[in-house]
């Protein structure tokens, strides 16, 4: 090693690779490439929540003009995968079985597709749906997660290992919270919120041969669909390609494949021509997952100066009849705070609706809202700053794997955060702050996420002009992946960003996992990290081998590109790319390379790290809440790219914002029918929402957890940023609103 | 208004009615099967349809970023989906194709308009600048340019809306402050929250002197 | 969305003839509701008769009176110097509306003339009296929180969405309107109505009448006008309430006042007894609490909306407290 030498630890904001594309109207989305003698399908859904299909008519449809077909469980062709036991193959894999579209005529959630129309264009499609008539014999349902909270029950997973986070945990003393000098007790409740990315889930299936199929998909993991459609479809993988270059944001939607993209693939192979299928505003409500609606009760026991006791923390998450989505709402609970005693309960409620499916911060944020207003509320019943209180409960290692961090850099957030807001001007005492008519306070959310790392592959080459072009089948949703991978390659070889190119998306690059659960940079960057070691590794062989003896004992980390020349750390030998490849009579080297978590995992506990702080106005009179400003601290590990980690940063806490004030997926549980699903009713943050975000990077490497040092960002984001604003509310206003959002009516 | 254009038409159009009349009294009722009421009443209306599909298209002549057009479409083709499905023109966005997220917005005659709720047919003579219509060869825009120095978005996918939207903002007269450029960008929804560097562009191409 | 026929009108009288020859003509102006709710197969019509090309969009001073042609653009008039200068709580309310680009396609006439956002009117499977007459109001026992609580009938508790509406009525404005029978004038307060019996109408014209112009009388507002709108997100929502308050105020003692709210009923409503109590009172925070009190009478909430009870009289008086600028 010679770091200094080669200062590569100093990543350096970079504009996006991808930025012209997607300046100009070039990126191209699943649902925009242009295949000859394209079809539309528009999907029918249920009107029911429970029952069956009685009859279908279709008969005004089929002979609409350009109508192609018009397909249902009545004629549906066979799938193979929905055979011979039923099992639908998915990964990853939820227990149960996910929907199979025009399998049967069972209707298990309202809106669930029942009816593809396919037809030569769009609006004759979208007319043609409107023509279906559709008889149903319903049956009594069940949507209401209060009103059923009886029947809630221990995940299938957590009954089989107890050690699934989902399982009953217990440590400490039993009844260590009935004996705290000071109890506190409350109940908290998220509503379904929807990831509503602003591309419309869409899929163009496209049958090249009778056993080749090509999709180009709005999904998460290009392999994982991949997979998916290989078992269903009964045929090998490598006939299965998915290509997914740009994904119009998906924030956990694209983890899971979807009955619609079955329905395309089914209609595209009995219409015999390339199907594209968009899906409605209201249909991203219906058919590709959301946040469950989770109901939490939390009792923390605390001392009086301060000192946690005791954590009971329990929840019930809403899931469908037919899978059992689960996430890890109580995790943190058992490890954020040094509290001798803890117990977690998690239990999930089937209901007749969708199968949820992990959205941005999964559980950790839902439960982060719980624990984090608690904290608050216990901080306030004993008269201490939420901070300090904190502080009197940071533990230095993790509580519950009873495992030290591998890093863990809060103390420094906490720190900075609270200079950043203007910590000193929050009052203790809530109401006490006015600027005008407006109260204003401040708060503060904890979050964190486990650093996790799966397997990647990445590869790589190199030309004789120092071109490197890279591949690996890693999706971006956003984030901005190909720059962070760019920007890991020139850090590793000296390469100007310029000349290096990222492709990714695509079911025919190397294996990579899921773009979701903050892994990317941490998995494919150590991938990115071992393939360009890989070529400086055949570099230096080759010059050693054309006798350049201060090459022979050199390493991958001595040596780095100045341009075209390649130079040795610390020592004056130096070659250049062009002589080397020309002496070796090459046009181009390259490498593959898997990186893999190591195992450390076993000896440390992973995980990044959120601080987030909230100064808000609040409007006595008429309940308005205007968040000012907020301060968004992270230890993450290594930012690799500072410009686009902090885009990400603003982003989390924009749907942090969206969690706090505006999200609400309302349902009428008479029908079991959403009421508010679009765009209009269903509030999204808009620009006026959104105050300047200030983000503060520790920027510290964490090397047990990956070779690059990266912890993931993407959750920790947002795991956190709710709980602050709420907390600033009440700060603000004395109100502690325990439902959310906080609109206007509960303020007043 | 050109007046010239406006006498034509009618003449035109009832060409077009007479037609559709004679296809209706000449078409057999078929039966009913329709999901909602209304569309079932319309329906009943709405007879011969099959028959009479090769007569529905109108042609409307457009001019698309500089170029003009004379495209046959259905009344009920929304210039979004002209612009997306017939045109190839897929750099403006459908982001919920109900007017609420502003992923559609493009200039028509300068104005920053939604095309989801835009009937093409209703375009006749207009301009129509997208996204594919800013950058002068290689040459992008300011406000592409700012967009991707203050990294004014993360997926993309309603950066093209944002990008002609907030050209319009300035030229509207209503990017005169931060407070400003965040009411009038309000329709423009960007959930990857890419909101304060957006605001960040806009204010520096509106300092700038913007030339569009 | 269906098929459907698509004509030019050149003239007005034209645009009539086409709604009298056929019963499911309407009317195409901005289109940012109607092609909204045609993609929802909300509304059907066989044939729309577009009228943009109609020389509707002027904004005049007459004598007296100002009158903004039907086709105006609503972000035109929001823009407008006159208004600005005359009827500035007109333009607030027009801003405080929609989006920008919406507002760059909504006419004034299809302004007043758009629909609810009901839940229950917006999706046809569930039950919507509006929708479907007798088919029953899924919101009077459903999730109400953005519905009525003035003017409510057994069969809907819809609101009018408009903001420039509320200022309209607010600004004892007048409606033209042309039909076969030739042209009338409606007050401003009697263009649309409570849902009663026939919920399906929105309004008081004529299925073949069309709006040419909305007049706006000269007043003495302009100094103390304020139009506050509280929504669920800051900006891009329909109101949960919103209060459109003018006053004229001579020294300290207001001489006249308008007043008139939205969210609230199926109609924009013009609160005409609170008006009368502030008259000839001075412009302080007791006098606008006692006027919202009066306000609020016969007012009655649903399930989830009784919050309205509560916000709308303190936004009133946070609107008059901006108009007489005592914030």
């Amino acid at each position: 090693m010679n770091e200094a030498f080669f200062d590569k630890k100093e990543y350096k904001p970079l504009d996006r690779v991808d930025g012209r594309l997607k300046v100009t109207g070039a990126a191209k989305y699943s649902a925009e490439y242009p295949l000859p003698n394209m079809a539309f399908a528009v999907l029918v859904g249920s009107r029911i929540a429970k029952g069956t299909i009685k009859s279908i008519d279709s008969k005004a449809a089929e002979r609409a003009p350009g109508v192609l077909a018009v397909i249902s469980h009545l004629n549906a062709i066979k799938v193979p995968g929905y055979q011979p036991k039923g099992e639908h193959p998915s990964e990853p894999s939820t227990n149960g079985q996910p929907l199979r579209v025009f399998f049967d005529n069972k209707i298990v959630s309202n809106d669930q597709p029942i009816v593809a129309v396919v037809a030569t264009s769009l609006e004759k499609a979208q007319y043609g749906a409107s023509l279906v008539k559709i008889q149903y014999i319903k049956e009594q349902h069940k949507t209401d997660l209060e009103a059923n909270a009886g029947d809630a029950k221990l995940a299938a997973a957590a009954k089989k290992n107890p050690k699934s986070p989902t399982a009953d945990y217990d440590r400490g003393q039993k009844d260590a919270f009935e004996s705290a000098p000071v109890k506190f007790e409350a109940e908290y409740v998220l509503p379904t919120e929807v990831h509503n990315p602003m591309e419309l889930q869409s899929i163009i299936a496209h049958w090249e041969a009778d056993n080749k199929l090509t999709v180009y998909d709005k999904v998460q993991g290009t392999k994982m669909t991949q997979k998916n459609f290989a078992k269903e479809w009964d045929i090998p993988e490598e006939n299965v390609k998915c290509i997914a270059t740009f994904v119009g944001g998906a924030f956990g939607n694209g983890l899971h494949n979807w009955p619609h993209e079955t329905a395309a693939i089914i209609a595209a192979k009995q219409v015999k021509r390339p199907v594209k299928l968009v899906l409605t505003r209201e249909q991203m409500f219906t058919m590709v997952g959301y946040r469950p609606r989770t109901w939490q009760k939390i009792q923390v026991g605390a001392t009086r100066d301060g000192k946690l006791v005791a954590i009971n923390h329990q929840s019930i998450g809403q899931t469908s009849s037919y899978e059992e989505f689960t996430e890890s709402t109580l995790m943190q609970t058992r490890m954020m705070y040094a509290s001798p005693s803890v117990s977690t309960r998690y239990r999930i409620l089937p209901l007749n609706v969708a199968t949820p499916i992990w959205m941005r911060g999964p559980g950790e944020a839902t439960g982060a809202f719980a624990l984090e207003s608690a904290m608050d509320e216990v901080a306030h019943a004993i008269g201490m700053d939420p901070i300090d209180f904190r502080l009197a409960n940071y533990t230095e290692s993790d509580p519950d794997k009873n495992m030290p961090w591998s890093t863990k850099y809060m103390r420094e957030c906490y720190e900075e955060g609270k200079k950043r807001i203007g910590w000193k001007n929050r009052k203790l005492k809530p109401g006490e702050v006015r600027d005008g008519e407006w109260l204003v306070g401040y708060g503060m959310g904890t979050g964190t996420f486990g650093a996790n790392r799966g397997p990647a592959t990445v590869h790589a080459e190199l030309d004789k002009e120092g071109n490197l072009v890279m591949h690996c089948a890693i999706t971006d949703i956003g984030p901005g992946t190909g720059t962070a991978m760019v920007q890991i390659a020139s850090n590793t070889t000296g390469i100007s960003t310029d000349k290096i190119t990222f492709h990714l998306g695509s079911s025919e690059f190397p294996n990579a996992g899921l773009q979701g659960g903050s892994s990317t940079v941490n998995s494919v960057g150590p991938a990115v990290l071992a393939a360009c070691n890989a070529l400086k590794e055949q570099l230096i062989t080759m010059a050693a081998a054309k006798g350049n003896s201060a090459f022979t004992s050199a390493k991958p980390d001595d040596l780095m590109f100045n341009k075209s020349e390649l130079q040795l750390g610390g020592k004056s030998a130096k070659t250049t790319l062009a002589d080397l490849f020309k002496q070796n009579n090459l046009e181009k080297i390259e490498t593959t390379n898997e990186s893999k978590p190591d195992e450390n995992r076993n000896k440390y506990s992973m995980n990044a790290f959120s601080m987030h702080f909230a100064m808000v106005h609040v409007h006595p009179f008429t309940g308005q809440v205007r968040v000012k400003k907020i301060v968004c601290c992270a230890d993450a590990g290594t930012i690799v790219s500072p410009k686009t980690a902090e885009s990400q940063m603003i982003g989390g806490a924009t749907g942090g914002i969206g969690m706090a004030l505006t999200e609400d997926a309302v349902m009428d549980h008479r029908f079991g029918r959403y009421v508010t699903k679009d765009l209009g009713d269903y509030h999204v943050p808009v620009h006026a929402d959104v105050p300047d975000i200030d983000v503060y990077f520790v920027n510290k490497p964490d090397l047990l957890a990956d070779p690059v040092g990266s912890k993931g960002l993407g959750e920790i984001a947002i795991i956190g940023v709710a709980p602050a604003i709420a907390n600033a509310v009440f700060n603000a206003t004395g109100k502690r609103v325990r439902e959310l959002p906080i609109t206007p009516d509960k303020l007043i | 208004m050109d007046k010239n254009k406006s006498n034509k038409k009618p003449e035109k159009e009832d060409h077009q009615e007479s037609r559709r009349d004679f296809l209706k009294a000449s078409s057999i009722l078929t039966a009913i099967a329709v999901a909602p009421a209304t569309v079932a009443k319309a329906a009943e209306y709405n007879l011969g349809e099959k028959i009479s599909a090769a007569f529905e298209t109108t042609p409307v002549n457009l001019t698309i970023n500089g170029v003009k057009k004379q495209l046959p479409v259905e009344p009920r083709s929304t210039l979004l989906d002209v612009l997306r499905e017939q045109l190839d023109l897929t750099g403006t966005k459908k982001g919920c194709d109900y007017g609420q997220c502003g992923a559609c917005t493009v200039h028509v005659n300068g104005q920053r308009v939604l095309s989801c709720l835009s009937l093409a047919v209703m375009q006749e003579g207009k301009e129509v600048t997208t996204i594919e219509g800013l950058a002068k060869g290689d040459e992008l825009h300011p406000m592409q340019k700012a967009f991707i120095k203050h990294d004014g978005f993360q997926c993309g996918y309603c950066t093209p809306g944002q990008i002609m939207s907030g050209i319009a903002c300035i030229n509207e007269g209503h990017a005169n402050s931060k407070e400003d450029i965040k009411e009038f960008m309000s329709g423009n929804i960007c959930r990857c929250g890419a909101y304060p560097n957006i605001v960040k562009a806009i204010q520096e191409v509106k300092n700038g002197g913007q030339k569009s | 969305m269906i098929q459907f026929q698509y004509e030019r009108a050149s003239t007005a009288k034209a645009a009539v003839n086409a709604l009298t020859n056929n019963a499911n003509a309407k009317i195409i102006a901005g289109g940012t509701n109607l092609v909204d709710l045609m993609k929802r197969n909300v509304m059907a019509p066989t044939k729309l008769v577009d009228i943009n090309a109609l020389p509707l969009r002027e904004i005049r001073q007459q004598d007296g009176k100002i009158s903004i042609g039907a086709m105006a653009l609503n972000s035109q008039v929001a823009d407008d110097k006159l208004i600005i200068e005359k009827h500035p709580l007109l333009s607030q309310a027009l801003n405080a509306g929609a989006s920008a680009q919406i507002r760059n396609m909504a006419s004034v006439g299809g302004n007043m003339m758009q629909r609810t956002r009901c839940h229950y009117f917006y999706d046809t499977a569930l039950p919507c009296n509006k929708r479907e007459p007798g088919s029953g109001c899924g919101a009077m026992e459903g999730m109400n929180r953005m519905h009525a609580v003035f003017g409510t009938s057994e069969k809907c508790i819809a609101v009018h969405p408009s903001d420039m509406c509320i200022a309209l009525v607010a600004l004892d404005a007048t409606v033209l309107v042309t039909g076969p029978k030739g042209d009338r004038r409606i007050p401003f307060e009697e263009l649309h109505r409570l849902p009663g019996n026939q919920p399906e109408k929105d309004n008081n014209l004529q299925k073949d009448e069309l709006i040419i112009s909305v007049e706006i009388p000269d007043n003495s507002f302009s100094k103390n006008s304020h139009y506050m709108k509280i929504r669920d997100r800051a900006s891009y929502a329909f109101a949960l309430v919103s209060v459109a308050a003018a006053l004229n105020i001579e020294g300290k003692v207001i001489k006249e006042a308008r007043l008139a709210m939205g969210g609230v009923a199926h109609k924009p409503w013009r609160l005409k007894e609170a008006e009368k109590a502030l008259v000839g009172k001075p412009a302080t925070e007791e006098t606008f609490r006692q006027a919202a009190e009066i306000a609020m009478q016969g007012a009655k909430a649903y399930k989830h909306n009784a919050f309205k009870l509560k916000l709308g009289p303190n936004v009133i008086v946070e609107a008059l407290k901006n108009a007489a600028g005592l914030v």
